[in-house]
């Protein structure tokens, strides 16, 4: 698969006065992992509803597959896990992934064996035949998932598919979405947590103000980036160290944790000078390593002073 | 179309699996049944026979012949059947007139076996009654106009008798014709007897109008609900991923529809089942064949039956699409309301109209109302049951109802597939009128 999955071209998606998504052009080429990447109110929601032509487009264009049809008519090639899970609670969850199987295309005998295995899959079918109402909101976001899932789409849509997950589940669907990846399938997942996107995706794009800030694989984010990165850890006497993290011809910006920071160094200057500054001064050091810039700087760096000030009350 | 039919078997299926179904399912026949026979048990426990005393104060035979008339009447039309009233005469003069009878009324009134020789009611004859007809008559059960009818009747009888007896006219001659006209009613169809009398044909009416009006709302309502529970759930959003708005709404009206004709076929086909067996049926509650005739459960003909359940089907598509468009519009049930008011108001004059068609089945009114679609799910199956409908009207009728409902399925559609993804605020009429047109 090396056609597109997805073509995003020139979309603009305005409510009521407001822009969600201006002029956003992106390519999420066929197989691996793609991370759409966004603080709150960034318009990731607001673009994968335009994917999945739950919403138009007021200009530009969207193209799966490269094909002519919109993705209702390509679903069966589709998967998706909206960001505002849904299930009917009244329903068994056997039933209810027979049905979501069957509006995907799937005859019903085949889509009760699929959902079977899923159940397996997943450590839930023992709830098979329990309302879904019955099952945690964990459970359910599981079997919502099982339900994007069952008729093995090519281009699997997440939003925000880990949230809300305690670090097990999380770390079962992870493994699905890393073996759908291996599988040569194509999943687009948005998320706002870097670290997750920074282990598991091939290509991020990250948006702000429903415009494009990054895109490409995170190799080149990284190197488009540029500059020499420096990780620290302390273990005392961190405030002999304010002075030198201050001075703006050695640092050119600096992310603090507390114990721990990530420095950016500015132009021509070098990490052997800031460990030496340091050692000199005395601070306790626990880590000091080179290293390239991790995504969430990135992020802080280029969409930090947006993010902050990012519309209120509208959906990602 | 496989995508209809599983949206269709998952509305039908999780419906008809609630408890609230079964139980309406079995309730509401028991709740008919009962009201059917509720008032005939009540009418039938005051069939007991009443004492009256009798005051004469006629000076001619004129109490006699009265005692005689009223004794001669049967609470029922078997030979066993009891008599109707005990007289007793008291022959009084006009001078004692007022004492005898205020000391009978004195003993009347009092509840069953509580007074001895205590009286259902007292009638008094006065020296003028022969002449001018004039008596009157004082009972604990005035108020019921059947047992006054009755007594009217009798005492009428009876006079008339004596009139014509002291006219010179022979006493047999007289009794044979005083015989009273009985008149027993059977409706016609199609120039062939239907064997309903014209009370079957009425209470019949009356059933499948209430039944007609109570599924349309309920399961019409129901379908609104499950829209708004399908936005606040938001299961929507995947589910518009994969169908489209026509699906969906098609799928959910003719599923929740289904279970609402299903529910109908089974009150509808117990109702001819307890009509077509109602003589082993009344046997069963240890009622004679000749009551059972008159056990009030309406026979249900199958051709009916048909009509019935096509004009359902009709009424609730078109109902039902519409209900569901309002669900679109809105985001909790409380919104609605404001709404379903424009959708539950044809219905409501649908259903008084049947009563101006009970009252006059081939008036222009009861027509009109049966072509108009809105209406006619009500009004043409009871007019069908009230009289012969030529197969032409019914035609147009149903020619009609499929255009209209085309119509709205179209107008539904449009408003359901903006609606269901907008939150927020309702729309006002002009942004409705937009989503319409776009």
């Amino acid at each position: 698969m090396t056609a597109a999955s997805v073509r995003i071209e020139s979309v603009t998606k305005r409510f009521s006065g407001h822009t969600a998504v201006n002029r956003l052009s992106m390519e999420i080429p066929g197989g691996g992992i793609f991370g759409l990447l966004g603080p709150n109110g960034a318009g990731k929601s607001t673009t994968i509803r335009l994917i999945m032509g739950i919403l138009e487009p007021d200009e530009g264009r969207i193209v799966l597959f490269d094909s002519p049809h919109n993705s209702r008519a390509l679903s069966q090639r589709i998967g998706y896990l909206p960001e505002e899970r849904g299930l009917y609670k009244k329903m068994k969850v056997l039933d209810h992934l027979i049905f979501l199987g069957e509006t995907k295309g799937i005859g019903r005998a085949d889509a009760r064996k699929r959902a079977q295995a899923w159940l397996e899959r997943l450590g839930v079918s023992d709830w098979a035949q329990k309302k879904v109402e019955d099952l945690s909101k964990g459970m359910q976001q599981k079997v919502q998932f099982a339900g994007a899932l069952l008729h093995e789409p090519e281009l699997v849509i997440l939003d925000e598919p880990f949230s809300g997950l305690d670090p097990v589940n999380a770390q079962v669907m992870k493994d699905i979405v890393v073996a759908i990846a291996a599988e040569g399938r194509t999943v687009l997942f948005s998320t706002h947590v870097m670290e997750q996107a920074e282990r598991m995706c091939d290509r991020i794009a990250i948006i702000a103000r429903g415009e494009m800030v990054v895109n490409g694989t995170v190799a080149q984010v990284k190197e488009d980036f540029g500059g020499r990165h420096v990780a620290l850890g302390f273990t005392h006497d961190k405030a002999r160290a304010a002075n030198i993290l201050a001075d703006r011809a050695l640092i050119a910006r600096v992310d603090d944790y507390g114990a721990s920071a990530e420095l950016q160094m500015a132009d021509g200057a070098d990490p052997e000078q800031l460990l030496a500054a340091l050692v000199r001064e005395g601070v306790g050091l626990r880590r000091f390593e080179v290293v390239e810039p991790s995504l969430h700087a990135i992020f802080i760096a280029k969409v930090g002073a947006d993010a902050a000030t990012a519309p209120a009350g509208v959906a990602a | 179309m496989k995508k209809i039919i599983a949206v269709v078997r998952r509305e039908f299926v999780e419906r008809v699996r609630t408890k609230a179904f079964v139980i309406s399912t079995v309730l509401l026949p028991v709740f008919m049944v009962a009201m059917v026979l509720l008032p005939a048990l009540m009418m039938s426990g005051g069939d007991r026979t009443s004492r009256i005393a009798l005051v004469d104060a006629s000076g001619t035979n004129l109490g006699q012949a009265v005692s005689r008339t009223l004794a001669a009447e049967k609470l029922g039309h078997g030979g066993d059947a009891k008599a109707r009233y005990t007289v007793r005469v008291f022959p009084a003069a006009s001078d004692q007139l007022t004492a005898v009878r205020d000391d009978l009324i004195g003993k009347t009134g009092f509840s069953i076996n509580k007074e001895k020789d205590g009286w259902d009611g007292v009638l008094v004859l006065t020296d003028t009654t022969l002449a001018n007809g004039k008596l009157t008559y004082y009972g604990s059960n005035v108020g019921s106009l059947e047992a006054m009818t009755k007594l009217q009747r009798a005492v009428s009888t009876a006079l008339a008798g004596v009139r014509l007896a002291k006219s010179g006219v022979d006493a047999a001659l007289v009794k044979q014709a005083m015989s009273p006209a009985d008149l027993d009613t059977t409706k016609v169809t199609d120039g062939k007897l239907t064997g309903q009398s014209g009370a079957e044909s009425y209470l019949i009416a009356l059933f499948m109008s209430f039944i007609l009006y109570f599924a349309i709302i309920i399961y019409g309502q129901q379908t609104m609900t499950s829209v708004i529970e399908e936005k606040t759930s938001r299961i929507m959003e995947v589910l518009t991923s994969s169908l489209t708005p026509f699906q969906m709404l098609l799928g959910k009206v003719l599923g929740v529809g289904s279970a609402g004709l299903a529910q109908m076929a089974i009150w509808g086909g117990s109702v001819f089942v307890l009509s077509s067996q109602r003589t082993p049926l009344a046997g069963f509650f240890g009622m004679s064949a000749d009551a059972a005739q008159s056990f009030p459960i309406p026979s249900m003909p199958a051709g009916l039956l048909v009509v019935l359940l096509a004009y359902f089907a009709l009424g609730f598509l078109l109902y039902g699409a519409l209900y569901a468009a309002i669900g679109a519009m809105c985001n909790t049930i409380q919104e609605t309301q404001q709404y379903a008011v424009f959708v539950t108001m044809p219905i409501m004059v649908g259903f008084f109209a049947v009563f101006a068609l009970i009252k006059d089945p081939t008036g222009t009114l009861g027509v009109t109302m049966s072509y108009i679609p809105f209406f006619a799910p009500f009004t043409m199956p009871v007019r069908w049951s009230l009289t012969s409908v030529p197969p032409l009207q019914l035609a147009l009728s149903l020619v009609l109802m499929v255009v209209v409902l085309l119509a709205c399925v179209w107008l539904a559609a449009r408003i359901y597939r903006t609606g269901i993804l907008m939150y927020g605020k309702k729309p006002s009429w002009g942004e409705l009128w937009r989503w319409i047109r776009a």
